[in-house]
């Protein structure tokens, strides 16, 4: 379905991409660090070190020592988004690039966010339509939970835009087989990314069934010889990726674990066989079938992800270097074996799985502004008849303005959109909680809305009266602004509380508070307080930091945010101060901090939209203090 | 013909509901304001006796801001609202506590978006609150007396349980969870309870004898154990057992599941004779003590429940 498309095409997007940048650029000067943030810029410090003893002698900084000096802190999670972060934090160095030292590891995820809008804009404009495309792109950026997270130096955006690229390529490569290479180059850049990246070639599999069905007129006469042949087109890929990873992955990691004998598992090497076995036997059973150009009926593009993917995988992490197979495994074990994170859903705090089905569709609903999910939903049903099988399409659907395309793209789009929902709602998935771990389908959800965005616009237009003067895109570009508004009205209000933020369809903020729902994590909210601890303690002071990560706290002092001599404490009983950030399970905290200092009443409240956010105590000690000071009287230590 | 339908038109009008309904949820928001002159008007009807609760729950820490100098750990960790004369509550949004009596309230007064509520309970007469007395109390682990220690509060964190009293008695250095002091501990349903933290250990049992207790009518017993050792519903009992003058009066059986528990007993037993006082000794065990921390409270009332 691939459209028109040129170079003012090309700026369309590089001009949503760098608005959004410098949007993002303007609006995390005030977002303090996150407790995960943290997390990768210790990573990303130490990568730093790394990468300035590559520059200076390759030779020693890929040794061993080095390796393990530099890449093993933070070692659960793949190295390149981290590695942009190191890279940004150098040049911010070298050059003084940014304002503060927190937008400089930053960047790379509003650059991932940028380019992200870019690509969705490409994506559907080239599938849909440029109106499709643009509105696809803004009601993307204008969601409150993706505006905070482009915010941040995070994986969850980067990987939204890996697997957006991965399939896009995938899309791609469907109609033209030279889009294969790129793609296993993508794909490969989304495993370096985030595990996430490992469940596409299941979903682009599933994609390539109804290609392959579409395509089933080519495989010959009808009868038994083009059924087996499209039987094989169909299951032989996945027999050939499945050989490939089970030799060329599992055999590895499974025999150094077990001990395995390798003349009872089979060997490594045999994972070079399982593709060019596939190919011999997809080409001859064509020839049995009589099928033109069987080559059409190869996924190109899923063998070269089963090719360049994981050996790029491991090429771009210095860590997987050596000890690849345990390191791997203990890589995978800790994802197929993740810990359960609290979540409160419905009143219920979650601390082993199942967590409801519901959970992921019910967040979505109350965190995605509800014009969009309803355009959503709405472009789904227009394309509804395109996304029946072929085969089936004919019978139960046989006239629709839907049709599909020969790339079934619309299965494409619906497939990328549901997949991330429904791998979450499993009931065996790691309770991981946020929004965050099912982002990569919206930009297709947000494709969707830009279909539905055309049909209203176009019914506006032609009910206009006739007295009404309607340039050409004014009915368009007015509509857009309207479908656009609630979004954007909710996306400036939730900064910069955007993972406390709950929209219209949960009763906002107070809404979600009374369903039950979760109300922050990563206790990302400390940096709304600096100002209030600037004010309390002008001379200094202790602060028992609770969710925040010390890492975190520094980072809001080298950003100029607090003061360098409130410091952060390990010691409850013994700090002037003490938070809670209100999640459910923490009010175990409150009850320390009650037990400890003797009194239940918070000194200050920080709040959104009425709901309490963070409790901040101070130590009855400190008070006395201060009162005695304010007072004239000599403080008893 | 779904091109020409009118249905879309009406997705711009989901868009003006979200747009209104998102400034009539802000106009709606309870500000820092609002509280201040609710809770004005309750600090100046407040009396020794009332109980002040939040409506909904989420709004706690903004009443306690307000009034939580009213508020003892006693009231804010309470087993039940058996021991006060008024309820307070400054509701927001309609909600109703959980703890209010079934009927309509005595007093409504409206402030702003906040209305202030008060019911009239009904109190028992409380002899003898255990928390109170846990320093003069005999604590032994087994036949081996515990020690009397005043030191700092230490712990803090998630998932790192209640904090150990600054003042508590010490029971083994090796087990430094087997101290029984009072603390604020979170419940099976993240409730606070102030309780007497009496870890389980074996095979000895873990026993608090308070002497010279008014006995009153009954014993209300309540016990429970720290969510993060309860909630996976999948480690053995603890038992408490109530003993007066040396005979048992009650047993309180804790299993996972069970969240805050409590129970009543009779202290009109023949081992009383015809004494006010008496000397009441309470017992924790289980067989396996592996993560039991059991916390209780206990008062001794007057009147039928």
């Amino acid at each position: 379905m691939s459209r028109p498309f040129g170079a003012r095409d090309h700026l369309v997007g590089l001009v949503l991409a760098t608005s959004y940048i410098a949007l993002l650029l303007a609006s995390s000067a005030e977002l303090g660090m996150s407790r995960d943030e943290g997390f990768y810029v210790e990573a990303a410090n130490r990568y730093a070190v790394w990468f300035e003893q590559l520059f200076a002698d390759p030779s020693a900084a890929t040794t061993r020592e080095a390796v393990q000096r530099g890449w093993e802190y933070n070692h659960e999670h793949p190295s390149l988004v981290k590695s942009a972060f190191a890279l940004s934090h150098l040049a911010h160095q070298r050059w003084d690039l940014f304002p503060t030292p927190s937008m400089a590891y930053r960047f790379p995820g509003m650059l991932s966010g940028g380019l992200l809008l870019w690509l969705i804009y490409v994506f559907a404009a080239r599938a849909y339509g440029r109106q499709v495309g643009v509105f696809a792109a803004l009601a993307f950026a204008l969601m409150p939970r993706i505006f905070y997270h482009s915010q941040l130096d995070c994986f969850d955006v980067p990987i939204a835009f890996a697997l957006t690229a991965v399939a896009y390529c995938w899309w791609r490569s469907v109609a033209d087989w030279r889009w294969a290479i790129p793609l296993g180059v993508v794909f490969g850049l989304a495993l370096e990314t985030k595990h996430n990246a490992w469940t596409m070639p299941a979903i682009l599999w599933a994609h390539w069934v109804f290609v392959a069905l579409a395509r089933r007129s080519r495989g010959g006469e009808p009868g038994w010889r083009r059924g087996a042949f499209m039987t094989f087109a169909i299951v032989g890929p996945l027999l050939a990726l499945g050989g490939t990873l089970y030799f060329g992955v599992l055999v590895p990691v499974l025999a150094t674990e077990t001990s395995l004998d390798y003349e009872l598992v089979g060997h490594p090497a045999l994972a070079l066989f399982p593709i060019p076995l596939y190919l011999v036997l997809l080409a001859l059973a064509a020839r049995l079938a009589g099928a033109t150009r069987w080559t059409r009926f190869v996924p190109w593009g899923l063998l070269a992800m089963a090719v360049i993917g994981p050996l790029l995988f491991v090429a771009l992490w210095p860590w997987m270097w050596f000890d690849t197979a345990a390191r791997f495994r203990e890589y995978a074990a800790f994802h197929l074996n993740h810990v359960h994170y609290n979540m409160a859903y419905l009143g219920v705090n979650y601390f082993q799985p199942p967590l409801p089905v519901s959970y992921p569709w019910v967040m979505t609903l109350f965190t995605v502004p509800l014009v969009t999910l309803a355009l959503a939903l709405s472009g789904i049903g227009a394309r509804a008849r395109a996304l029946l099988p072929p085969g089936l399409l004919e019978r139960v659907w046989p006239v629709g303005k839907a049709e599909p395309d020969a790339s079934s793209t619309d299965v494409l789009v619906f497939g990328m959109m549901l997949a991330p929902l429904v791998v979450i709602s499993m009931p065996w998935t790691p309770i991981f909680g946020g929004t965050k771990h099912w982002f990569p389908a919206y930009p297709f959800l947000a494709m969707f809305a830009g279909i539905a965005f055309v049909f209203v616009a176009r019914a506006v237009r032609e009910r206009l009266p006739a007295w009404v003067p309607a340039p050409k895109y004014t009915a368009r570009l007015g509509v857009a602004a309207l479908l656009l508004a609630p979004a954007a009205i909710e996306t400036i209000h939730s900064h910069p509380f955007g993972l406390s933020h709950y929209t219209y369809a949960a009763g906002g903020v107070p809404g979600a508070a009374d369903h039950g729902m979760n109300r922050q994590f990563w206790g990302f909210t400390t940096g709304s307080l600096t100002g209030w601890f600037n004010e309390a303690m002008p001379s200094g002071g202790t602060v028992w930091i609770c969710d925040t990560t010390w890492t975190a706290w520094r980072m809001l002092q080298q950003d100029g945010l607090l003061s360098d001599d409130i410091r952060a404490s390990g010691d409850l009983y013994g700090s002037d101060y003490a938070i809670v950030h209100h999640e459910h399970h923490f009010v175990e905290v409150d009850y320390q901090i009650w037990a400890a200092w003797g009194r239940v009443a918070p000194a200050h409240v920080l709040t959104y939209d009425g709901v309490p956010i963070i409790s901040v105590y101070e130590n009855p000690r400190r008070a006395a203090r201060r009162a005695a000071h304010s007072s004239g009287v000599t403080p008893v230590r | 013909m779904l091109r020409r339908s009118p249905y879309w038109l009406a997705l711009l009008a989901v868009a003006i509901v979200e747009i209104v309904g998102h400034y009539v949820v802000q106009s709606r928001v309870v500000t820092d304001a609002d509280w201040a002159r609710a809770s004005a008007r309750v600090r100046t009807a407040w009396e020794p006796g009332d109980l002040i609760v939040p409506a909904p729950e989420w709004s706690d820490p903004l009443v306690r801001r307000e009034l939580g100098d009213l508020l003892s750990l006693s009231d804010a960790g309470r087993s039940d609202v058996s021991r006060y004369r008024r309820l307070w509550t400054m509701s927001i949004r309609g909600h109703r506590p959980r703890e209010a009596p079934d009927g309509p309230p005595e007093h409504v007064e409206v402030v702003g978006p906040i209305t202030i509520l008060r019911w009239a309970l009904h109190p028992e007469r409380v002899r003898y609150d255990f928390l109170e007395h846990v320093e003069s109390a005999e604590v032994a682990l087994g036949d081996r007396a515990c020690r009397w220690d005043r030191g700092r509060p230490r712990g803090g964190g998630l998932g790192a349980g209640p904090i150990e009293a600054g003042e508590r008695h010490l029971c083994d250095p090796r087990r430094p969870w087997l101290w029984v002091g009072t603390t604020v501990m979170e419940d099976l349903e993240l409730r606070p309870r102030h309780c007497i933290w009496q870890h389980a250990a074996a095979p000895e049992a873990v026993s608090a004898t308070f002497r010279d207790v008014p006995l009153g009518d009954r014993l209300v017993l309540a016990a429970g154990l720290y969510y993060e050792h309860e909630r996976t519903l999948e480690r053995g009992p603890v038992e408490v057992g109530v003993f007066l003058e040396g005979v048992e009066i009650g047993r309180l059986v804790h299993r996972d599941g069970d969240g805050w528990k409590e129970l009543s007993f009779s202290t009109r037993v023949p081992a009383r004779g015809a004494r006010e006082v008496g000397t009441v000794r309470v017992e924790v065990t289980a067989p396996d003590p592996h993560l039991r921390s059991l916390c209780w409270a206990a008062t001794t009332r007057e009147g039928a429940p």
